[in-house]
């Protein structure tokens, strides 16, 4: 029976180890001038790209990842590199939640003294000054900073006749939902079950006074708070939009892009949106961007985001982007000194004149460029919201709260203030626990 | 079949219809949508075929080729699938050659294992999976996706090849050695030529298997040093990262199934055989 | 197919046998071994790992405060009604699937096994749902249940055409076993047709003869003898719709309740990366595919040996 087949086992057994060694050799670089991977999040691209040009030195190169599109994606993705000390993660652009979580499990290198004074010195704004520290220690640079107003068309504000209460930036919520179901119009938000859902819940809360949780530095221990009034403050806004007229019909699976179509959408007063600062940009008319024509945008006004409760300042939600060094880097000088770099303020003005991201740091919001590029009430508006707006919890713990929080409070067609309150807070201390699926 | 009535001939002509449909129409539909443009899925555009003035022409097809991850992950999963693919009916082979002619003990135990893991629960062993291969430095490389891919789709090669091997007249091996053919050449000009077909089927099924798989593909990677097709379409970004590009996803998404559709044009025959023969005794 | 010798053999020949006997045995597990290492190497070992994990509180974020905590997490699990909505769901999903499948794919056999003209097309046309990427049935599908880029709210006459598929659990799992049946149905129908292939005309010319009705003939005749093919058919197919997985992830992300055991699993440990908790589901998904092979094969009665071949 043996003949020529054990013969051909052996040979095709070598020709296997070949090509998988050859698989193997294709993953490995070439040495030389270290290049340095930045993991960056899709937001300004191009001006990104740029960016690492310009930082790159005779020292090192630094080349570009794109991480995905959603906040949960892009933690994850890094997560996974970082757990398995990677030494190829030298930078990476960091939603500000996620620096808790990473610093306390050590993926991320404390900056040095030095570094971290020069990143974070009087001149950055004290919201995204407050996301890059975790501990008493400084974890990551801010690069900037994000904010959601409110954005309508004037038109339709004037026939609802509450422009005065928009412009004075008293409007609540209440206001703009029934504003908007009487006249046709819709009210854009994100309550697809994704972060930026609980970016407006968290706003929701806090806008009535309150937290989802406190003393969050006790990790698991937290203190559950979102069994309160202002948690069903809270979730009687989300009850009221979801019942109304004014809810677009893609409420439940709602995100950032979804309702930018309805703001001009022929044979419609248009809509009041709560949104980040990069509308402006999508919106106004170029070259490239003829999807509004300039008619249409001299109808688009902005309004600081609306309160929870009557006679209660708005607390607007707080974004961005921090730069981190990976704890693995086996770059570390370099890394360091890049990452100062992309967060200069030449950087924080590029991305803020061109993609609408706006600066950390107040010294940038008075540089010519950006002042010719934005209407001065809205750049006065953006600056702040980031500066009075508010942070999502803290914790290490974070992704789990915020997990938590969406599962229960999604649908939004499901949310009650007598139930949703009491139910998330009750998972909320479970799942911390490890006492309940996730 | 001769003597069927017309009603009968009408109801198998509606029946054959009903599949073209079934078949193609989300098909046709993935193409329509890779046709409309960006505007136009910013701002809602209903129904099936791309609205007037929101045609988009080739744009999406240019911009989904251009852009660099969905390039290097057409890249990956050509290259992952084909190599998992050359392995598994290698390694397949020996073994369905084996089942299919020599008697050994644990014959059952090789058969029972690949039944039991055709049927295994994938997701259940990313976790383990992504531990190990992160520990041995696997993960987000090439051969970490094609070890896994090799392993599931080894059942199916096993039973196809072993079907097809059983059908394989061996005598002929020994008459052309008693021509006077050495036992190379008996192998090569005789038993090679037969079992060909099925290698071939079990190839292509391999191939499928590899190229849908997403499971590992999002588990296991996490750039596009090894990302493939699937996980790919999956993080699509557009130009414009607030808006999920629906019609470039569908240009993508075309772009993806063209080696399928080749495939399957050329090699309609043998998969249907090695389907139907894998799975059910024939 | 084995050499088994049967003439009166003298002791030297018989000695001579059973040698070759060794060898072919020798030959035959070297020629295994490979595939037997490979498909083991990627299952039984990371099982056996999972297993161990599952025992322990450990989370990727917190590496030092592992702990051995015994069957905690497989309780935590057990009593959770997270775990048994997404059992129930899958469960659905699967018998749900799996019964238009099988309707659906028998109609389609049977056009195909009588179909004379177009066969080529015909054929090529059912293989391309099968070769297609399920993710890219999923986005398919998604963007065709959209209300606002689709096309399904338009053609249906009794929704509106604002009607939102994702908004609530029955009608997001509609459009997902909607995708999930589109593209596993040709699967189903090819295996049917082969197994219509083996009931032999003459028992059905002989049927007709006796006056049976085409129905008669359907349920007396040919559906009998095609057993072994459906219940291979539905066995495989369930087990596969049990482990649904890409669907979900695509059209929802587990949104409105629409997790299956699968995503919950997959959630535990690469989102939340919950190790522990996570191999402790891991090992609960496999051992429900187990039960659910094992009462598929139990209550339908099917025959293994034909699924294996071993004729």
């Amino acid at each position: 029976m043996g003949g020529p087949h054990p013969r051909l086992g052996r040979r095709v057994g070598a020709a296997a180890t070949l090509v998988l060694a050859a698989s193997t050799l294709t993953a490995c670089g070439s040495s030389g001038k270290p290049t340095l991977n930045w993991y960056i999040n899709p937001d300004g691209q191009a001006t990104l790209t740029s960016l690492a040009e310009r930082c790159s030195t005779d020292d090192y190169d630094i080349e570009i990842q794109l991480l995905p599109t959603g906040a949960t994606d892009q933690r994850t993705q890094l997560a996974r590199r970082l757990a398995a000390s990677d030494s190829s993660t030298d930078l990476m652009s960091l939603d500000p939640v996620f620096v808790p979580e990473f610093a306390s499990a050590g993926w991320l290198l404390e900056l040095p003294e030095d570094v971290a004074s020069a990143v974070v010195d009087d001149d950055v704004l004290a919201g995204p000054a407050e996301t890059v520290t975790w501990e008493d220690g400084v974890y990551a640079a801010p690069q900037w900073a994000n904010t959601q107003v409110l954005w309508y068309r004037q038109s339709l504000a004037d026939a609802a006749g509450i422009s005065e209460d928009l412009e004075a930036g008293t409007a609540t919520w209440e206001q703009v939902i029934t504003a908007a179901s009487e006249n046709g119009a819709t009210v854009g938000v994100q309550a697809d079950r994704y972060e930026a859902y609980m970016v407006w819940i968290n706003a929701l809360v806090q806008g009535a006074g309150g937290e989802i949780v406190s003393n969050t530095e006790a990790g698991v221990d937290a203190e559950v708070e979102i069994d309160s009034e202002a948690g069903r403050a809270a979730a009687a806004v989300v009850q009221q939009l979801a019942d109304s007229e004014a809810a677009q019909s893609d409420l439940s699976v709602s995100r950032e892009g979804t309702s930018l179509g309805a703001m001009f959408a022929e044979g419609s007063p248009g809509e009041f949106m709560t949104n980040w600062t990069f509308v402006y940009k999508n919106y106004e008319p170029s070259e490239t961007n003829t999807v509004v024509t300039e008619e249409q945008f001299g109808d688009l006004a902005w309004a600081r985001y609306p309160r929870t409760v009557e006679g209660e300042a708005s607390k607007p939600p707080v974004g961005g982007i921090n730069i981190g060094v990976g704890a693995f880097t086996e770059h570390q000088d370099h890394a360091l000194e890049a990452a100062q770099c992309v967060t200069d303020p030449e950087a924080q003005l590029a991305l803020a004149v061109t993609d609408g991201l706006m600066p950390a740091r107040a010294s940038v919001y008075d540089e010519q460029e950006l002042v010719d590029a934005y209407d001065p009430t809205l750049l006065e508006l953006f600056r702040t919201s980031v500066e009075e707006g508010g942070p999502r919890p803290k914790s290490a713990f974070y992704n789990q709260i915020s997990g938590a929080v969406q599962s229960q409070w999604h649908s939004p067609f499901d949310v009650d203030p007598e139930s949703t309150p009491r139910e998330s807070a009750e998972y909320l201390r479970e799942v911390l626990r490890g006492e309940a699926l996730l | 079949m001769g003597n069927g009535s017309a009603l009968r001939k009408a109801g198998i002509a509606v029946g054959a219809l009903l599949i073209l449909v079934w078949c193609l129409l989300p098909v046709a539909w993935i193409i329509s949508l890779s046709f409309k443009s960006q505007e136009s899925i910013t701002n809602g555009s209903p129904g099936f075929f791309p609205a007037d003035g929101g045609f988009a022409g080739w744009d999406n097809y240019v911009a989904a080729w251009e852009n660099d991850q969905f390039r290097r992950a057409i890249f990956n999963s050509i290259g992952i699938s084909l190599i998992a693919t050359l392995l598994s009916v290698i390694v397949a082979t020996l073994a369905a050659y084996a089942i299919a002619r020599l008697e050994f003990k644990g014959k059952k135990l090789v058969l029972t294992t690949a039944l039991a893991i055709a049927m295994f629960p994938v997701v259940s062993l990313v976790g383990p999976l992504f531990d190990l291969w992160r520990a041995i430095g696997l993960y987000d490389t090439w051969p970490g996706l094609i070890i896994p891919y090799m392993s599931f789709t080894l059942p199916l090669a096993i039973w196809t090849l072993s079907a097809f091997f059983r059908e394989i007249p061996w005598e002929m091996e020994q008459a052309a050695q008693v021509d006077g053919a050495t036992s190379w050449q008996a192998f090569r000009k005789v038993i090679v030529p037969l079992a060909a077909p099925g290698v071939f089927t079990a190839a292509i099924l391999t191939f499928f298997f590899a190229w849908n798989d997403f499971v590992f593909g999002i588990s296991l990677t996490s750039t596009e040093a090894a990302r493939p097709i699937p996980a790919s379409l999956s993080f699509f970004v557009g130009a414009d990262p607030f808006n999920r590009p629906a019609s470039l996803l569908a240009a993508g998404a075309v772009i993806a199934t063209i080696p399928i559709i080749v495939i399957v044009l050329v090699f309609q025959r043998k998969i249907v055989a090695g389907l139907t023969s894998g799975a059910v005794k024939g | 197919m084995t050499h088994t010798v049967t003439a009166p053999a003298p002791e030297a020949q018989r000695k001579k046998a059973s040698d070759r006997a060794v060898a072919e045995n020798k030959l035959g597990m070297k020629l295994v071994a490979p595939a037997l290492v490979v498909m083991l190497l990627v299952t039984a070992f990371p099982m056996l790992q999972a297993l161990w994990l599952s025992l322990s509180n450990y989370a990727l974020t917190a590496p030092d405060d592992r702990s051995f905590v015994g069957l905690q997490n497989y309780v935590t699990a057990l009593t959770d009604p997270l775990f048994w909505r997404t059992m129930a769901v899958t469960v659905g999903i699967m018998i749900v699937t799996v019964f238009f499948e099988l309707i659906i794919g028998f109609v389609f056999a049977l056009v195909m096994h009588r179909v004379i003209f177009a066969r080529g097309i015909i054929r090529t046309s059912i293989l391309i749902p099968y070769g297609i990427i399920t993710v890219v049935s999923g986005f398919a599908w998604q963007f065709a249940f959209s209300g606002t880029n689709g096309f399904v709210n338009l053609w249906l006459p009794f929704v509106e055409g604002n009607f939102n598929w994702f908004g609530e659990q029955f009608p997001a799992l509609f459009a997902i076993c909607v995708s999930e049946i589109w593209k596993t149905t040709p699967f189903m129908s090819l295996l049917l047709l082969a197994g219509l292939a083996q009931v032999s005309e003459d028992m059905i010319e002989a049927a007709k003869v006796d006056g049976a009705t085409w129905w008669q003939r359907l349920f007396r005749v040919i559906l009998p003898n095609m057993r072994a093919a459906i219940m291979v058919a539905i066995l495989f197919r369930a087990l596969d719709a049990f482990r649904i997985f890409d669907n979900i992830f695509v059209m929802t992300a587990g949104a409105v309740g629409t997790e299956s055991v699968s995503f919950l699993t997959y959630r535990q440990v690469i989102e939340q990366f919950q190790i522990g908790m996570g191999s402790a589901l891991s090992v609960l998904l496999f051992l429900s595919v187990l039960v659910i092979a094992f009462l598929i094969v139990k209550l339908f009665r099917v025959d293994l040996a034909a699924a294996r071949q071993e004729g």
